[in-house]
């Protein structure tokens, strides 16, 4: 399993897609968490101008009090329930996708270790890059935090170790739990662009239609309320995003479930992801 | 001569078609044989078979004495596919050291052993995406021989290259068979054949010959192995027998 995990550890390091994918995820993290907050409250002028778009109405120290290093543990997860995990289940899907499409599985399947092995191999390395990620995400939303409370002259007051720890495990729950929905698309069609379109068209489109279907069918509304979309939602919104609705509010945070709840639906998710995709390329193995 | 790979009564049906019929043959341990016969015959289904991979409908095939697909013999064997297998984003070297790491004892120095074994050398750092067909197939093949396995199934790994690289190639089988590598070689190009210790001649999906390659141009009474092919094919055809 450890050569498994080096191997594509190596493989996806030197995959530019990697590495587009990721850095599409930074810069949006900051784009939107910071750029044009920040923008927003300097070109605040109480009218209707761009500061007023961009804010949705909210006041210049609600938007200033979002940018401070003690909401960092909220700015980073705000965005994962739909950006950062679509990024990410792109990601899971293309990693294991491209090696039906290129052919290399076939070769790894047959020649190289047990295919749980090979598999798990892909899903370690995954992991490591996904905690990668998210930390990486967190010192730089730190950064921007503290570079905004300079400018601004505000008091710099770290988040505390408890929320730091709620948004950190938040949002490797959210990712973990989009890429191996992705990791899971891309077994199951074993080619990369249908599993990256199926999932994509299923957490930007197909999730946000069925709950507003929900609104005019009141049983449907029970399914919507377990769908992973609204789980990764809930988790963001239980520890304090801005749901879509209210004014700034963030796509696709809500707070329809609590965030045990959420948090529980989302390692559901995870572990049914993850054993789905081990199982089916166990089965695909004809010698056993 | 000790037996590497032993095929018994081996049937083998892709949806409602035969593909192969009742198919029996071994190959001795530390040579080159060679798979020859047409487009569709079955040569890489009996490939596919002896590497695991293929789901049978009766008969046995063995490797290195053990059941064909067995764990134990993934580090054992390697398997040239007739499509390149390759990730075209990675680098030639890249693509070698990835399926170096996966291998315990391999490194990236014989990572790139393999790159220069297949003469793609000056090509090492070179995105897959950008190489030609032929060079793409010899990425494939260093991949394959990284890990040193002690059968080898290549799947026409000589198609698309010029002669040169052809007879390089060809020289890098015989010296690995010479160290104690099995090796099973298909192609349907006949002047293929002569540099093989054996011959297994294979037509919609039986085996018409299963000798040396001197054997079988004494058995068609010519010296030429497309000849004597087309001889076989033709005896077989008239009394439905297999010569």
């Amino acid at each position: 399993m450890i050569a498994s995990v080096r191997a594509e550890l190596l493989r996806l390091g030197r995959w530019p897609t990697t590495w587009v994918l990721c850095g599409t995820w930074l810069v949006l993290n900051l784009t939107f968490g910071y750029v044009f907050n920040y923008l927003s409250y300097r070109s605040d002028d109480g009218g209707g101008g761009f500061a007023n778009q961009v804010s949705d109405g909210a006041p210049a120290s609600t938007l200033l009090a979002q940018l401070m290093p003690d909401r960092v543990p909220v700015t980073l997860v705000q965005g994962m329930p739909m950006f950062g995990g679509a990024l990410v289940l792109i990601l899971g899907a293309l990693a294991v996708g491209s090696g039906y499409g290129w052919g290399t599985w076939k070769t790894v399947f047959t020649t190289g270790p047990r295919r749980v092995t090979a598999m798990g191999g892909t899903l370690g390395a995954l992991g490591i890059m996904l905690v990668g990620l998210v930390v990486v995400s967190f010192i730089l939303d730190l950064v921007a935090a503290f570079t905004v409370a300079a400018a601004e002259s505000q008091p710099t007051t770290w988040p505390t170790l408890a929320d730091s720890a709620q948004g950190l495990g938040a949002g490797l729950l959210i990712c973990a739990m989009w890429m191996a929905g992705g990791v899971m698309l891309g077994t199951l069609t074993r080619g990369p662009a249908l599993a990256v379109g199926l999932g994509l068209v299923w957490s930007l489109v197909v999730e946000n239609l069925l709950r507003g279907v929900a609104g005019l069918l009141g049983p449907l509304e029970t399914v919507t309320n377990v769908l992973p979309g609204t789980a990764a939602g809930s988790i963001a919104g239980a520890i304090g995003a801005v749901v879509q609705s209210d004014p700034n509010g963030t796509p696709g945070v809500t707070t329809v479930l609590g965030g045990t709840a959420a948090a529980l639906l989302l390692g559901g998710y995870l572990l049914a992801f993850l054993a789905a995709s081990l199982a089916l390329t166990a089965r695909r193995d004809v010698t056993t | 001569m000790e037996t590497a790979i032993e095929v018994r009564n081996l049937v083998v049906e892709r949806g409602k078609r035969r593909v192969l019929h009742g198919l029996t043959c071994s190959i001795p341990r530390g040579s080159v044989t060679g798979l020859l016969g047409p487009s569709g015959s079955g040569k890489t289904t009996l490939m596919r078979a002896i590497v695991g991979v293929q789901i049978v409908k009766s008969g046995v095939v063995t490797v290195l004495g053990e059941p064909a697909g067995t764990p134990r013999l993934r580090h054992k064997i390697g398997y040239l596919t007739q499509s390149p297998s390759v990730y075209a984003d990675l680098t030639v070297r890249e693509n070698a050291r990835y399926f170096a790491s996966l291998y315990k004892g391999i490194t990236p120095a014989d990572a790139d052993n393999a790159v220069e074994m297949v003469g793609l050398g000056d090509a090492a750092n070179q995105l897959v995406a950008t190489l030609s067909g032929g060079q793409r197939a010899r990425a494939s093949l260093a991949c394959t021989l990284v890990s040193r396995p002690e059968v080898l199934i290549l799947d026409e790994p000589t198609v698309g290259q010029d002669p040169v690289l052809r007879d390089e190639l060809w020289h890098q089988f015989r010296a690995m068979a010479a160290a104690g590598t099995t090796l099973l070689v298909s192609s349907h190009v006949m002047d293929e054949a002569s540099r093989c210790d054996r011959l297994l001649l294979i037509r919609e999906g039986a085996l018409i010959a299963d000798d040396t390659p001197d054997l079988v141009r004494a058995s068609a009474g010519t010296n030429d192995l497309d000849a004597a092919f087309l001889h076989l094919i033709r005896t077989m055809e008239k009394t439905g027998v297999a010569s």
